[in-house]
């Protein structure tokens, strides 16, 4: 029983009832009407709710029937009922026709002879063979008058009466009898009463009940205790001295729809402002490329099997771009028909200067590493979270376009140590990797290469990424003589395990409530 | 990258030595291989190989004598019957007499001839592998490379290498047991239909045959039925390759000669006759030692590295790698195995010596240099938008770039301004579905195909995104242009011009920015409901009521009022004050 917590969910009005009634008592809704000058509604209310809350118990269900007067029966209360007229009319203007005693009591023929053939057949009136009405009755008061004189009585008390209403177990005897021949008399003309049955429902209070009631008493409750605090309250001072109903802290509160970030995105601000808190700075470039840039600068022959028509999307119109920067389309040709200056035997083609003018969608992040490297400052590190497309069938591990994690280090003293240095940073400032292992890569542009493999307390082991030097043919057609570490790092795995997902297609989910209801884990 | 499947008990055989599962997994990383499905039953375990340079680990003669040379006592052998340019094996018989017609068409052919025990199955297995592998891989799709196995013993030299008339030219293929011209083979046959694309083009097509003009193959399509027709048991094999440059097909050559070397087998040369020139002269014996020493000064190696290395010990360890050099007064001239093409600059070298020595031989060290990190501007920028587009109670959404035609054009426009919206658009030319053809030119259309499966979620939707759009551009150097976008979009009974209106005239606010609005006609909107927004006259964005035959187009059932802005425009000129 948690009854400390019940008093504050109580409303003032079962706070009034409460502190009313005691255990012996029975509770209806006339009775809180009567005793608490509730209206009918708040009876109803605070006896269904103290109910719900099992604080009462039904104690007895009965059928009350009640008498409303009907507008006909005003008109009677107030005008006399039609025995009363036509038998005044006979009595003083007899004797007539019974069409002009329609007449001078304004009543509907019919009405004057259902009159007439009940006052008749009591002996009050009669009719001659000229169909003359007279009085007939003697001057001592009869049974049947009096029965009359009640019935007018009783249109005058109901008349008077809160809604209209008599009940049925406050008439006497004959007033039963009575009030249910002129309430059973419903069609022709109407009647003068309706009857009305309602269902009347008695509590009194159980145990519990009782409890709640000792706790709100030892609350000191009065029920008189303010809901809101209005801003008239505040305005006039008239809170002082008031005390505050308290609110049940359980109830559970309406849903919110708020103002978000997505939670994938989100994540990705989180790397590149990790990102940014180890020195690197960021870049960024267009989705549309050349060959040039995306494989050609990369050192990737032409002919590399990665460059297929079935790996990389080409762009309808147009198709190629206008012109390709100089010197370093001459010196990028030169290092792959010979080596140019770099000190490689080059791959021994000839370069195809117009396919590498062929415009692309950015297959990969390393193309802004290309491109940055002749601006690029010496120390410098940089990096981009870049959006490339591949020519992949899309499902749960594959998508057609999706965010590549890459960068770039410029240095006169990095080396392989230094690189593999950064990755474990990498590893623990972005992955929070228990354990790192470095081995042989395999990148078109990089040599030494090698891959990091990490144990993510979660994960288990898996691979980071790759990184290696990039080649002197990538770096020297671009004026950049001191080495160059390149670096591309796997985030969406982390992503996914971040966000609870395990499909990369939700990673771009267009269903609002999903994400919505999307919560990514706090960055540890 | 490559991936193969072998009997790991060939493999450790060809190593020298068994490892365990964790041993094997580990020892695989000099040849920077995986293993993609542990052994299984039947003794089979597959392999990725990732160094796409590296054909002579895809089979498993290669790829064991990697594991032998590092991580058993063996060193590296010599293998006898490697010509030299300047100084070729005697070939004796086995010649092959090339056509002049082939010169523009498929120029060389190497070979070479096996003799030994009678071939078990797992090494014809193996061999059709490797054949696979190098011939797709390496040798892009027959392209380069197509690779030609045959009973010698059905041979009489010399062979004949030349082009011929498709037409008239008939001969039963490999798989069939009725003769077809060549035509007919690149038409109808399988093998035909998935290589004849490289030959279809030509007038008269390579043709190979021995000295009685029996048929040994059309390359690089199919073999004959007869002399072509390898099986288990045989003790004698010819081994030819065609393709269109030299050095590719002699690796190759040389790859599959000493595979079948360590395999047991003698290694019987072959001399090409040309009536042109090549790369190594008119008479060119195969398999031939190519390849070029590379040296590399050991403080270069050490720079990269980072790491003082010892002369003696570097040739060392380049041994275990199967590559032989020598030192002297602080450089390292390397040899590249036969089998090798892979040194195009001393870096190479520099790996060979990393990996030879172990990674462990180079401790990781935390870099030193010291620089300033920093976001871009228009990610600043962004991220000022998203802040106040949260502030007033948007939801961020993110989208895929790529979508169809349908989302992008015809559920935005009415159809007579389909044509221009679709030439605004970057088309993919080689979509793989029409889902992805085209790269978006507006966040909107994204947000109402959120909006059309989310008419469960509560309303209001307030959602928006700020990415990338690409739209055309005549005058930019790549003909279209990658500009920063907002879009955003209310979903709901009372979403309208007003609400957006006030949303965007906050949102300049809080950027410091000012905007004109201005009357435009756009049939995505309610005419009358839409104004562009003008920043010191530029045209930096637009909003509005959504026209409701866009929204039906989308089974959208709740009016959308959208805000969709060029941040970098507006960047550009906000900034400019």
């Amino acid at each position: 029983m948690r009854t400390d917590e019940d008093i504050k969910s109580l409303h003032p009005l079962e706070v009034t009832v409460l502190r009313r009634y005691d255990a012996a008592d029975v509770l209806s809704a006339s009775a809180l009407q009567r005793d608490l000058g509730l209206n009918v509604g708040q009876s109803n209310q605070a006896l269904s709710w103290l109910a719900a809350r099992d604080s009462l118990q039904e104690h007895n269900r009965s059928i009350l029937t009640r008498y409303e007067i009907t507008d006909l029966g005003r008109d009677y209360a107030e005008h006399g009922t039609p025995e009363e007229r036509v038998q005044a009319a006979a009595r003083e203007h007899g004797p007539l026709p019974l069409p002009r005693i329609a007449e001078l009591t304004e009543l509907p023929n019919k009405d004057v002879g259902s009159a007439f053939g009940k006052l008749s057949k009591l002996g009050i009136l009669g009719m001659d063979g000229e169909k003359q009405v007279s009085y007939a009755a003697g001057p001592e008061p009869s049974a049947a008058q009096a029965d009359i004189d009640l019935v007018r009585a009783l249109l005058r008390r109901a008349a008077a009466a809160p809604q209209g209403l008599l009940e049925e177990n406050e008439l006497s005897d004959d007033e039963r009898r009575l009030i249910g021949e002129i309430s059973k008399k419903r069609g022709a003309s109407g009647a003068a009463f309706r009857v009305v049955e309602s269902e009347i429902v008695e509590y009194t209070l159980t145990e519990s009940g009782m409890a709640l009631r000792a706790a709100v008493e030892a609350a000191g409750l009065s029920g008189e205790e303010v809901g809101a605090l209005t801003p008239a309250m505040l305005r006039d001072g008239s809170w002082k001295g008031k005390s505050f109903r308290s609110y049940s802290i359980h109830v559970p509160p309406s849903r919110l729809l708020i103002g978000r970030r997505n939670p994938y995105c989100s994540y990705l601000d989180q790397v590149k402002d990790k990102l940014v808190s180890l020195g690197f700075e960021e870049f960024d470039g267009p989705l549309v490329e050349t060959e040039f840039w995306n494989s050609d600068a990369l050192f990737m022959p032409q002919f590399h099997s990665a460059r297929d028509i079935h790996d990389v999307y080409y762009v309808a119109d147009p198709t190629h771009a206008q012109e390709i920067q100089e010197p370093f389309l001459s010196r990028v040709a030169a290092t792959h028909e010979d080596g140019w200056e770099t000190g490689s035997s080059g791959w021994d083609y000839g370069f195809d200067r117009d396919f590498t003018r062929r415009l692309i969608l950015r297959s990969q992040g390393t193309v802004m590493s290309a491109k940055t490297l002749h601006q690029a400052k010496v120390p410098g590190k940089y990096f981009g979270i870049l959006r490339c497309f591949r020519y992949d069938q899309v499902d749960a591990t594959h998508l057609s376009d999706f965010y590549q994690t890459e960068g770039i280090v410029l240095g006169e003293d990095v080396n392989l140590r230094t690189l593999m240095g950064m990755l474990e940073m990498f590893a623990v400032e972005l992955a929070g990797a228990t354990d790192v292992k470095c081995v042989p890569g395999y990148f078109p542009f990089t040599e030494p290469s090698v891959e990091i493999h990490i144990k993510h307390p979660e994960l288990g082991w898996f691979e980071l990424g790759g990184a290696g030097i990039f080649r002197p043919e990538v770096t020297e057609p671009m004026g950049v003589s001191v080495p160059v570490l390149a670096w591309g790092l796997g985030i969406d795995r982390m992503a996914l395990m971040h966000l609870g997902l395990n499909d990369l297609r939700e990673l771009f989910s267009p269903n609002i409530e999903n994400v919505r209801l999307r919560t990514g884990k706090q960055a540890g | 990258m490559p991936k193969i499947e072998l009997q790991q008990d060939e493999l450790f055989r060809y190593s020298g030595r068994k490892f365990s599962a964790d041993e094997l997994e580990e020892a695989l990383t000099i040849a920077k291989a995986e293993i993609d499905d542990p052994v299984d039953e039947d003794g089979l375990i597959k392999i990725e190989l990732n160094d796409t340079n590296r054909p002579d680990l895809w089979s498993t003669a290669g790829l064991g004598r990697a594991l032998r040379l590092y991580h058993g006592s063996g060193s590296a052998g010599r293998y006898g019957f490697f010509s030299r340019p300047d100084s070729p094996v005697a070939a004796g018989d086995r010649r092959i007499v090339v056509d002049p017609e082939l010169s523009e068409r498929r120029p060389y052919i190497t070979a070479f001839a096996i003799s030994g025990p009678p071939i078990a199955d797992v090494l014809l297995d193996d061999l059709i592998q490797t054949q696979e592998k190098l011939c797709w891989n390496y040798g892009r799709k027959r392209k380069a490379i197509a690779m030609g196995v045959y009973r010698e013993d059905k041979i009489q030299y010399p062979i004949r290498y030349k082009a011929v008339d498709p037409d008239s030219t008939t001969f039963v293929p490999l798989g069939l047991d009725s003769e077809l011209s060549l035509r007919q083979i690149i038409e109808q046959h399988p093998k035909g239909r998935e290589f004849g694309g490289i030959v279809a083009a030509l007038d008269k097509f390579p043709f190979l045959t021995d000295n009685s003009g029996a048929v040994l193959s059309f390359p690089p399509v199919i073999n004959s039925a007869d002399v072509g027709a390898v099986q288990a048991g045989d003790t004698s094999l010819f081994i030819e390759m065609t393709g269109t440059d030299l050095k590719p097909l002699l690796l190759a050559c040389s790859i599959v000669a000493c595979d079948l070397a360590d395999a047991g087998y003698t290694v019987h040369p072959v001399q090409v006759e040309y009536p042109y020139d090549t790369p190594f002269g008119r008479t060119v014996v195969s398999p031939l030692y190519f390849q070029q020493p590379v040296s590399v000064e050991l403080a270069y190696a050490e720079r990269l590295l980072g790491a003082e290395l010892n002369a003696d010990e570097a040739v060392q360890r380049l041994g275990k790698m199967g590559v032989r050099a020598e030192a002297a007064s602080g450089v390292i001239t390397a040899y590249p195995p036969e089998y090798r093409n892979d040194f195009l600059h001393p870096v190479d070298v520099v790996e060979d010596l990393m990996i030879g020595y172990g990674m462990n031989a180079f401790p990781s060290e935390a870099p030193r240099d010291f620089t300033v990190g920093r976001l871009t501007e228009a990610e600043i920028f962004s991220r000022e938008v998203k802040t106040l587009l949260v502030g007033m109670g948007y939801q961020e959404m993110i989208f895929n770039y790529l979508g169809s035609r349908r989302d992008f054009i015809d559920n935005m426009y009415p159809e007579e301004q389909r044509a221009t919206a679709a030439a605004d658009c970057v088309r993919i030319a080689n979509p793989m579905s029409e889902n992805f053809e085209f790269v978006r030119p507006s966040i909107v259309p994204q947000l109402l195909g959120a909006e059309s499966v989310s008419a469960h979620a509560v309303y209001p939707h307030y959602i928006f995104e700020v990415g990338k759009v690409a739209v055309r551009d005549a005058d930019d150097n790549y003909g279209s242009r990658t500009v920063t976008t907002l879009g955003a979009v209310v979903a709901d009974a009372d979403a309208g011009f007003n609400l957006v209106s006030s949303q965007a005239a906050a949102l300049f606010f809080y950027l410091g920015l000012t905007y004109e609005p201005s009357v435009v006609d756009d049939p995505r909107f309610l005419a009358g409901r839409v104004a562009a927004l003008l920043v010191k006259g530029e045209r930096v964005g637009i909003l509005g009521e959504l026209h409701p035959q866009v929204l039906e187009n989308w089974g959208v059932t709740v009016p959308c009022a959208v805000i969709e802005l060029d941040l970098d425009l507006l960047r550009r000129v906000g900034g400019s004050d």
